[in-house]
């Protein structure tokens, strides 16, 4: 098969709370091509965006996966550190992207995604400040579990019960 | 061939590929309208917008040198390093505007030597 794509896993990291609200596929992607037209002009504009798509958000955690064409990766990737804030409503919050895993399907990018945010469950409950909080990230992390298709269990603290 | 009478010495042949480090251009540029003429560093400054416009920041800070400019012909020798030849080629090439007159750039000739730009056997003169 000719059509290869590459799909880049990354999150969004803002000190401002209200960003969250708008990541949303629509301000994410204007903002990315934005980015890629300021670095790479309209050749790598154009390049970039044949099957340019957001796949996936996650707001509570800010994760996103991007998707392109595997001849043209290189220029979306360098083109992400020029993020520099989401526009909503006429609202502009500064924020930066941090890519995670560059992969070949989604398969191995919700693999990578399962295993880091195991990874940051531990680390939200070593960086715990109180014990109240410390408590409620214990209870959660115990309580996600596998289940059947039909209910989704856990909370927002847990993203890896699906598999 | 191998040099007669001496068994011992080996004949060796170097092929050196993309071993320039710089392509030039002799380019012109054409303003048909007839107004003022950009001076050297107004021409600088058309070739790299050009280049920013296609190719983006990236393209802008691709080091290109204008070694020669004649503002009454409108043309220049342009160095560019290899690997950024196709960048400024394609950018010049598209180019359509220059402060809203219509303009259009000429690629003359184009070679890694500069001394190959001396010569141009399309206007070679035989009488």
């Amino acid at each position: 098969p000719a059509l290869f794509r590459r799909y880049v896993l990354c999150e969004v990291v803002s000190e401002d709370p209200r960003c969250r609200q708008c990541i949303e596929d629509r301000a994410l992607g204007l903002a990315v091509r934005d980015a890629i037209a300021r670095v790479h002009g309209d050749y790598g504009l154009a390049c970039c965006s044949i099957s340019f798509t957001v796949k996936y958000l996650n707001a509570y955690t800010g994760t996103v996966l991007l998707r392109c064409r595997k001849d043209s990766y290189r220029l979306l990737c360098s083109a992400l550190p020029f993020v520099r804030y989401l526009e909503s409503r006429a609202q502009r919050y500064p924020c930066f992207l941090n890519t995670l895993h560059v992969g070949g399907t989604i398969r191995t990018c919700q693999k990578f995604l399962i295993q880091y945010n195991r990874t940051q469950l531990l680390l939200l409950l070593q960086n715990c400040t109180n014990e109240e909080e410390r408590q409620c990230v214990q209870k959660s992390l115990l309580s996600c579990s596998l289940t059947e298709e039909q209910s989704q269990s856990g909370d927002e603290e847990e993203d890896d019960g699906t598999e | 061939a191998r040099p007669g009478g001496m068994a011992a010495a080996a004949f060796e042949r170097r092929v050196l590929r993309r071993a320039a480090e710089h392509h030039y251009l002799r380019v012109r540029l054409e303003l048909p309208d007839g107004g003022a003429r950009p001076n050297a560093a107004q021409f600088k400054q058309i070739v790299v917008s050009a280049l920013r416009e296609l190719h983006g920041e990236v393209g802008a800070a691709l080091p290109v040198d204008v070694l020669t400019y004649e503002e009454k012909t409108l043309s220049a020798i342009l160095r560019v390093i290899s690997s950024g030849l196709v960048k400024l080629w394609s950018a010049l090439t598209l180019l359509g505007f220059y402060q809203n007159r219509r303009c259009a750039f000429r690629v003359l000739q184009t070679s890694p030597f500069l001394l190959a730009l001396s010569g141009n056997s399309r206007e070679l003169v035989l009488d």
